[in-house]
């Protein structure tokens, strides 16, 4: 007998057909089904109503204690009060204007003070335009073509950033790419003898959390490795900060794995969920910045701004990165010593402010799907094969709620394979 | 753009692997078997490209790698000319059991890939007929199944897909009709015309409707995901990328 009983989607249900009638796909994209990440369709919201702290509500009125926080943006809590104040506010002061916003300069500022690394920083709206503009630059700066990626790399959606085998994409679209292996400092040279030099950048995001297995965290003697290889052959070394930036360090991951990235990219956790992404720059890579042909429609408004400086500011004064730490190993030991309860073994992998659940019980991840659905039907909202995020609004009491929601469903998922008991 | 080396894998293994399936679901094709006088073990044999033998008898068709077992035997000298068999019904050079090889051509041969092409490439009036729709449907799954393997070890493009695959099985059907199983190892792909034991990702349509839709190009894949009528579960990115070289298939038999 499940203490939870699983939620009835109707109304959110209702909600997505209407989407898929105007919207290809009804949610596109990561935060929609068609990723493989909702499975069966049927277990899952698809549509949210309203969102407050570490919780949001579906159409049906069923609440979710959200361990995806938007893949990555509620890093505060939803309609954080602090920074919803500071938006609104600018909101009514301006925004979108022809000579951008003061509060343009007042972040940048933020983020030279906040980022170890920071000399400078430029603004744009998504991670994508980050990392585009990284790369451009890398080849600005360098005169050299090719890119070095670690493999399970996930640098966004332009077309440089794919593989020839996604739609639309023209093998020449990444005929510069070179995927060379995580820690594997040897591949990585004999890569770089086969291009001739023709290198004009690494870029790599601060560990492996790709999906589908478990994350592999960085050693900062590794990154030190890789720091002298970019330092002998010239190359650029970027960190694609986007999904890790400030949940393990305000100073950026880079400084928390000890070495000096010579660009950043900045995006999720910026500013609560306002749309604004940054790179960070280093003092000789000013020049070429400014030269570069990249701005958008929005890049500029002010609301963001006064959103993200908001942001920063409360972070800092709850030292997030610690309390993330802290409060992302409860919730998985939590997790695991109900999976060993229930004859399950869950392996945690990553860093816990950005933990990865793998059920190792079988090597196809059905358990683990099966499990997940049961937690998210009962108002836990976890991802089957992606890292999840913590947010600042969790407390002890959501954790101890989450924990019991996972045991609920775990023991469902137990009932319903015997096979299991050995 | 396609390869042509890889279309002659696509031809062999999806196209004339189909063979085997027709003979086992046809009655047209069970009673020109019927007619057979004795066995005959035709071998296609493609230089630079793939060799296979159809065993042909009146219990059915079986395809087998390598020509050892073969009675007679069809030489093309490059992956060209054997696509020109597919598109053109150019033959190629007979250097083994010509005799034989000459009858079964021209004689049960030909029917049986005539057949095929009613049913692979069938006319809108012949789908009208729920039967026919059905197993035309049912047969292309099959030239599919065998043509992701082909793409996913031949096409360069596809070879991508297939680098990022881990090993397992994907099982890969319509519900309560059939299904094939992919047998990922290395990143090399076999296709196996039968149920999955132990299939790391599953991806079941829901009835042979939607199958044709996704065959067709007139329903699409990510679309159909998301209304659920595609079933998934288990290492998704299998699926993601057995649906990348899926594209491919459309490229090559489209």
């Amino acid at each position: 007998m499940s203490k939870y009983p699983e939620y009835n989607h109707e109304k959110s249900h209702a909600w997505f057909d209407r989407a898929r009638a105007v919207i290809p796909a009804g949610v596109y994209g990561h935060l929609g089904p068609s990723e493989g990440l909702f499975l069966p369709l049927s277990k899952w919201p698809l549509i949210a109503s309203r969102a407050q702290g570490t919780y949001f509500w579906d159409m049906d009125g069923n609440r979710y204690l959200d361990c995806m926080c938007a893949y990555g943006p509620n890093v505060l809590g939803y309609c954080d009060p602090d920074v919803d104040k500071a938006a609104i506010e600018q909101l009514g002061i301006a925004n979108c204007t022809t000579a951008p916003s003061y509060k343009m300069v007042e972040c940048a500022e933020k983020l030279v003070d906040t980022v170890a690394m920071a000399d400078w920083a430029f603004f744009m709206k998504n991670g994508t335009d980050a990392t585009t503009f990284c790369v451009m630059l890398a080849r600005a700066y360098t005169g050299k073509r090719k890119i070095f990626f670690l493999r399970n790399y996930y640098h966004g959606n332009d077309p440089w950033a794919m593989r020839a085998d996604y739609p639309g994409i023209l093998p020449e679209d990444v005929a510069h790419n070179v995927v060379v292996p995580w820690f594997d400092l040897q591949a990585m040279e004999a890569a770089y003898d086969q291009c001739k030099g023709d290198v004009a950048a690494l870029i790599a995001q601060p560990y492996d959390h790709g999906n589908f297995f478990d994350n592999r965290v960085a050693s900062p003697e590794y990154w030190q490795q890789v720091r002298a290889f970019c330092d002998r052959h010239h190359m650029l070394l970027i960190l694609d900060d986007v999904r890790a930036g400030f949940r393990l360090d305000l100073a950026g991951s880079d400084h928390y794995y000890g070495f000096k990235a010579d660009l950043i990219c900045f995006c999720k956790a910026l500013a609560n969920g306002y749309n604004l992404s940054a790179v960070c720059g280093r003092e000789p890579l000013r020049a070429t910045a400014a030269s570069l042909s990249f701005t958008g429609s929005y890049w500029m408004s002010a609301e963001p701004f006064a959103a993200c400086i908001a942001c920063i500011d409360k972070m800092r004064r709850l030292d997030t990165p610690s309390l993330f730490r802290r409060m992302g190993e409860k919730l998985t030991q939590g997790f695991q010593a109900a999976a060993r309860a229930h004859g399950f073994d869950l392996v945690v992998s990553g860093e816990p402010a950005l933990f990865y659940l793998r059920i190792a019980n079988d090597d196809s991840l059905m358990l683990h799907q099966e499990w997940v659905a049961e937690c998210v039907s009962r108002g836990l909202f976890l991802a089957s094969h992606h890292n999840h995020f913590m947010n600042a609004a969790m407390t002890d009491e959501d954790i101890a709620l989450a924990v019991d929601i996972a045991d609920d469903a775990f023991g469902v998922v137990a009932a319903r394979h015997p096979e299991l008991r050995g | 753009m396609k390869d042509t080396r890889a279309m002659a894998y696509v031809n062999m293994y999806g196209v004339l692997g189909a063979l085997e399936n027709l003979c086992a679901l046809d009655a047209a094709a069970r009673e020109i078997l019927a007619a057979l006088k004795r066995p005959v073990s035709l071998c296609f044999d493609v230089k630079g490209g793939p060799c296979c033998t159809f065993h042909f008898s009146r219990e059915g068709c079986r395809m087998e790698e390598g020509r050892a077992n073969c009675t007679c035997r069809m030489r093309f000298a490059s992956p060209e000319a054997f696509n020109a068999l597919i598109d053109r019904s150019k033959p190629g050079l007979p250097v083994k059991g010509i005799g034989q090889l000459l009858a079964f051509l021209t004689g049960p041969f030909t029917k049986l890939t005539g057949r095929l092409t009613a049913l692979l490439r069938p006319s809108e009036e012949a789908l009208r007929e729920r039967a026919f729709f059905e197993e035309s449907t049912l047969l292309t799954l099959y030239v599919v199944a065998g043509a992701i393997s082909a793409l996913a070890n031949e096409d360069p493009i596809a070879r991508l897909s297939a680098s990022y695959t881990v090993d397992g099985e994907i099982s890969l059907g319509v519900r309560d009709v059939a299904s094939v199983t992919i047998a990922v190892r290395d990143h090399h792909f076999t296709t196996i015309k039968a149920p999955s034991a132990h299939p790391r990702v599953i991806m079941e349509f829901a009835d042979l409707d939607l199958a044709h839709g996704l065959f067709t190009g007139t329903a699409s894949t990510i679309d159909e995901m998301c209304r659920g009528t595609i079933r998934l579960a288990g290492m998704i990115s299998m699926a993601d990328n057995v649906n990348r070289i899926l594209d491919r298939v459309s490229l090559y038999l489209g």
